[in-house]
C-alpha cells in the first residue's frame, strides 16, 4: 500500500468516525445526570481528591458493559428490552421493566429535583422553573424528532465541560492530585467503601444500558461500523469520566480544604459561593441545570419506550398518540408524577436519591447477567459472541458489582 | 385422567412427561410443529430430564389433563430424533415471545402465548395470542385477575389471530431452513408491507428481502425510508442489489446512491446493465437543487410526423408504467422537445392522424439545471401532471412527475423543522 492510499485511508478512516459518532458520547454524557453529580460533589466535598482513582474502576466497568451493548445492538439490530423478552422470558422481564420503571420515576424525580435546586442559585423559584421545563421537556419530546434532539444532545454534552472551568476556578493543587491517584490512601470504613460503591454504581445506571443499544440502532450502524462504534464508547466513557473528575476537584478544592459539607449538587453549587466566588457557584449551577434537563429529556421517553418494546406495545416518538396511547400515557405519567413530587413543599429529596440508588442497585446485576447471557448466545449474535477475553472481564465486573451493589443495599437499608 | 382437546402453549411448558408406565421421563421444554401445512402441526417434543435434553417423535404422545395439571403421556416407544428437520420451528424458541407480521392488521405483534388443539389427525396451533390476559396468564396472574374484574363486571382485553393470518418473520441466526418462507407476506399491499418493513430489526429486513424476487424487491424497496433503503441494499450480495435496482425507476435509484458511500455506489453501478446505470449516472451529475436531480428518464416520445396508429402500437409493445402513459412528448430528429401530446387526444383521434395535428401548440418544459423550486410554480400554474425537461440544447432529459415535487416539498419541509 503506498503512502497516498493510506493518508486518503486515513482521512476516510476519521470521516466515517465523525458519521457514526453520537451514541456513545451522548450516552456518556447522560450519565452524569444529577444523581451523578450529586454523588461526584458529595465525594469531593467529603473526601477531596482521595477518591479521584475509584474513576479508573468505574471507566473500566462502564467502557466493558457498554461496548457490549453496542455491538448487541449493531448485530441483532434489536433493543436491549427486546432482546431480554425474546432470551430470557416474560417474568424476568416483568422483574426487571417494574424495578426499571420504579428506579427511572425516582431518577427523574431527582434531575427536577436538579432543575430546582440549579435554577434557584439564579434566583428562581421551582414553582416556575420546574413546570416550565417539564411542559417544554414533554413537548419537544412529543412534537420534535431524534435527529434534532441529537444535535441538541451533542451540544448538551460540550455544556457539561463548564465543570472543567469552576473546577479551574477553585484553583487545585495538581501535585495533590497526582500523588492521591497514583497512591490512594484508601479506607476501610464503612463509609468510604460505600462512598466507593456510589461513585461506580452512579457511572453505569441500569437505564444506561437500554439507551445506549437503542442509540446505537437509531442510528442504524451495521457491522462494518463496529470498529468505530467501540472507538465512540471509548470517547463517550472518556468524556463521563473527565466531567466527572473536574466535578470531584471542583469541590475538593473548594468545600473539602474548607470543611463545608453537603448533601446534594445545589448544595455545593450554593457552598461554592462563598469560597469560589458568584461566578463559580453560577457555572456549577449551569452546568446542574443543563445535565437535568438533558436527562430529564432522555429519562422518562426511553423508560416509557422500553416498558412498551418489552411488553408488545406500540412505541415510539414517529407513532401518533391513537396508535401508541400506552406509550405516550406513560410517558406523560411519569413527567406528571416526577415534577409533581418535586413541587410539594418540603418534600425528602435525599430519600428519594437514596431510594433511587437502592433500586438501581439491586437492577444493575440483574440486568447485567441477562446481557451476559444473551451476548454469548451463538443464535442471537452469530460469529459476534464475547470472546472469552471480554467474558473474562465482564463476569469480573459483574461479580464486583453485585457484591457492591449486595453491600450498598444492605447499608442502605440498615 | 381426562383428554384434553385445546389449551395454551404457557400451561404445557414445564410439565412431565411420562411414559406408558407412568414413570417420569423429564420435562416439555418445547415443541417442534411443521409449518409446511395451513396449521402448523406438532412433530416432537423436545424434554429435559436433569442436565440433558433429547428431542422424541409426538407420534405415540397423548396430552392428559391430571389433578388440573397437563401431562404428556408416550403410548409405546418414544424415538429419539437426531439432527436438524427442515420446515420446522420451535415454538418457545423461534415463536414465543417474537415478533410476527399480522397480516390482516398489517403490523408487527409480539406473542404472548399459543393456542393449540387436539383433533384426531393430530396436535395443531391455531392461533397466536398477542393480548394483554396473555401475558398475565405467563406472570401467573391471569386468573385472578380475571376473578378481580369480574367483581367489577368487566373482562380482560383479548386478542388472538389466527395462525392463517400470522407470519413468522424473526429467526435471528438460529439456522432455520423453510421452503416457503415469509410467503403470507405477499398478499399484503406493497406500501403496507414496507411499513411494517420499517419496523423490524436489521436481520429481519436483509431475512425479508432475500426472500422476495427482484419485481417485488424493487417495488417495497421503493417504498422505504432511504436509511433503510440503503441498509437493504447493503445487505444483498452486490448482484442481487443490481438486479433489483435495475428494476427500479433511475431518479429513485439516483436518490439513494446520493447518501450513499461513493466505492459502493460505483461497484453496483457497473454491476448493473449499462442501459440503467447511464441513466443513473447521468441524474448523479446534477446538484441536489437542480430539476435534473428530481426527474425520471423514463418518458416516452413520438416523432411528430407517426400516425396515432403507429403511436398506440409503439405504446402496445412498450407497455409504459401508469406514470408516464398519460403525458407523451413530440421531439425532432436530434431529440429536441417539439410539443406535449396527450393520450386523450391520441385515444379520441382516427388512427390515420398525423401526431403533429393533435399535439398542443403551446409546449411548457424546464431546463435539467434550473433550480428545483421553480418547478412547483409552473406545475401549479399549468394545471399539470407532469413537465418535461430538456437541456441547454433542448434535447429533451426527462420528465418531472407531480409525485416526485410532493416528495421534494415534503422532504424539505422535514428539513426545517
Amino acid at each position: 500500500m503506498d503512502a497516498v492510499v493510506k493518508k486518503k485511508s486515513i482521512w476516510r478512516n476519521i470521516i466515517l468516525f465523525l458519521a457514526i459518532l453520537g451514541p456513545g458520547i451522548i450516552t456518556g454524557s447522560v450519565d452524569n445526570d444529577v444523581g451523578g453529580i450529586t454523588t461526584y460533589s458529595v465525594a469531593g466535598a467529603e473526601y477531596g481528591y482521595n477518591l479521584l482513582w475509584t474513576l479508573i474502576p468505574a471507566f473500566i466497568v462502564l467502557f466493558v458493559t457498554q461496548e457490549m451493548n453496542a455491538r448487541m445492538g449493531i448485530v441483532t439490530g434489536k433493543g436491549l428490552a427486546d432482546l431480554i423478552r425474546e432470551n430470557m422470558g416474560v417474568k424476568v422481564t416483568f422483574f426487571i421493566f417494574i424495578f426499571l420503571l420504579g428506579a427511572d420515576i425516582l431518577n427523574t424525580m431527582t434531575e427536577f429535583s436538579g432543575v430546582a435546586g440549579s435554577m434557584e442559585i439564579f434566583h428562581v423559584s421551582k414553582y416556575i422553573s420546574v413546570p416550565l421545563v417539564a411542559i417544554g421537556v414533554w413537548i419537544m419530546v412529543v412534537k420534535g424528532s431524534y435527529r434534532i434532539a441529537e444535535k441538541i444532545f451533542l451540544f448538551f454534552s460540550l455544556c457539561l465541560l463548564v465543570y472543567i472551568v469552576a473546577a479551574l476556578m477553585g484553583h487545585p493543587d495538581w501535585k495533590d492530585i497526582g500523588k492521591s491517584m497514583m497512591k490512594p490512601e484508601v479506607e476501610t470504613n464503612f463509609t468510604y467503601i460505600s462512598m466507593v460503591i456510589g461513585v461506580i454504581g452512579t457511572t453505569i445506571a441500569p437505564w444506561m444500558q437500554f439507551y445506549m443499544q437503542s442509540a446505537v440502532i437509531e442510528k442504524k450502524l451495521q457491522i462494518k461500523d463496529l470498529k468505530f462504534s467501540v472507538l465512540d464508547v471509548l470517547v463517550g466513557c472518556i468524556c463521563t469520566v473527565v466531567v466527572a473528575f473536574f466535578i470531584i476537584i471542583a469541590c475538593a478544592s473548594t468545600l473539602h480544604t474548607n470543611g463545608t459539607h453537603i448533601n446534594d449538587a445545589s448544595d455545593a453549587a450554593a457552598a461554592l459561593e462563598p469560597l469560589a466566588g458568584v461566578l463559580a457557584a453560577q457555572v456549577f449551577a449551569f452546568g446542574l441545570f443543563i445535565a437535568s434537563i438533558f436527562a430529564s429529556v432522555i429519562l422518562p421517553v426511553a423508560t416509557a419506550f422500553y416498558v412498551c418494546e418489552a411488553f408488545g406495545f406500540e412505541a415510539g416518538i414517529d407513532k401518533k398518540w391513537n396508535e401508541a396511547p400506552q406509550f405516550y400515557w406513560l410517558y406523560t405519567a411519569i413527567i406528571i408524577i416526577s415534577a409533581g413530587i418535586i413541587l410539594i413543599p418540603n418534600v425528602p429529596l435525599i430519600q428519594i436519591s437514596l431510594w433511587s440508588q437502592r433500586i438501581n442497585g439491586i437492577l444493575l446485576p440483574v440486568v447485567l447477567i441477562c446481557m451476559i447471557i444473551i451476548v454469548n448466545k451463538k443464535e442471537v449474535m452469530g460469529n459476534y459472541v464475547n470472546k472469552p477475553i471480554s467474558n473474562i472481564i465482564s463476569w469480573i465486573t459483574i461479580v464486583i458489582l453485585l457484591a457492591l451493589s449486595a453491600t450498598l443495599v444492605i447499608s442502605l437499608f440498615q | 385422567m381426562i383428554e384434553t382437546t385445546t389449551f395454551y402453549f404457557s400451561r404445557v411448558l414445564g410439565r412431565k412427561v411420562i411414559s406408558q408406565t407412568g414413570e417420569v421421563i423429564g420435562k416439555l421444554q418445547d415443541i417442534l410443529v411443521n409449518v409446511q401445512f395451513q396449521k402448523p402441526q406438532v412433530v416432537a417434543i423436545k424434554i429435559k430430564s436433569g442436565n440433558k435434553s433429547k428431542i422424541v417423535d409426538f407420534n405415540n404422545f397423548k396430552i392428559l389433563k391430571v389433578d388440573r395439571q397437563y401431562v404428556f403421556k408416550c403410548y409405546g416407544t418414544c424415538n429419539i430424533l437426531e439432527g436438524v428437520m427442515e420446515n420446522t420451528l420451535y415454538l418457545k424458541n423461534n415463536v414465543l415471545d417474537r415478533q410476527l407480521v399480522d397480516i390482516d392488521g398489517r403490523k408487527l405483534v409480539r406473542v404472548n402465548d399459543l393456542r393449540l388443539a387436539m383433533l384426531a389427525s393430530g396436535t395443531f396451533v391455531l392461533a397466536v395470542d398477542v393480548g394483554f390476559e396473555g401475558l398475565l396468564r405467563r406472570l401467573g396472574v391471569a386468573k385472578p385477575v380475571k376473578l378481580l374484574l369480574d367483581i367489577f363486571k368487566t373482562t380482560l382485553p383479548n386478542k388472538m389471530i389466527l395462525w392463517d393470518e400470522v407470519e413468522t418473520v424473526d429467526f435471528g441466526h438460529a439456522g432455520i431452513k423453510l421452503s416457503s418462507p415469509f410467503s403470507k407476506l405477499s398478499t399484503l399491499h406493497v406500501s403496507d408491507l414496507a411499513d411494517i418493513i420499517e419496523d423490524m430489526d436489521a436481520k429481519m429486513q436483509t431475512d425479508i428481502f432475500a426472500s422476495l424476487d427482484e419485481e417485488k424487491a424493487a417495488d417495497v424497496l421503493e417504498e422505504l425510508e432511504t436509511d433503510t433503503q440503503i441498509h437493504v441494499i447493503e445487505s444483498m450480495p452486490i448482484e442481487k442489489a443490481a438486479d433489483v435496482l435495475e428494476k427500479m425507476p433511475a431518479d429513485e435509484v439516483a436518490d439513494i446512491f446520493d447518501e450513499m458511500e461513493e466505492e459502493k455506489v460505483e461497484k453496483l453501478l457497473s454491476e448493473m446493465d449499462s442501459e440503467a446505470s447511464e441513466d443513473i449516472r447521468e441524474l448523479l451529475k446534477y446538484e441536489d437543487n437542480e430539476i435534473g436531480s428530481l426527474m425520471t428518464t423514463d418518458f416516452i416520445s413520438f416523432s411528430k410526423n407517426m400516425t396515432v396508429e403507429a403511436a398506440i402500437n409503439e405504446l402496445r409493445s412498450l407497455k409504459p408504467e401508469s406514470d408516464t402513459i398519460y403525458y407523451l412528448y413530440i421531439v425532432d430528429e436530434k431529440d429536441r422537445f417539439i410539443a406535449t401530446v396527450s393520450l386523450r387526444d391520441i385515444i379520441i383521434s382516427q388512427p390515420e392522424t398525423k401526431l403533429s395535428e393533435i399535439m398542443s401548440d403551446k409546449s411548457i418544459y424546464v431546463t435539467d439545471t434550473d433550480n428545483v423550486n421553480s418547478i412547483t410554480e409552473i406545475i401549479s400554474k399549468y394545471n399539470l401532471l407532469a413537465v418535461p425537461v430538456v437541456d441547454k440544447d433542448k434535447v429533451m432529459r426527462g420528465m418531472i412527475i407531480i409525485d416526485d415535487i410532493v416528495y421534494n416539498l415534503l422532504r424539505s419541509s422535514r428539513r426545517r423543522i
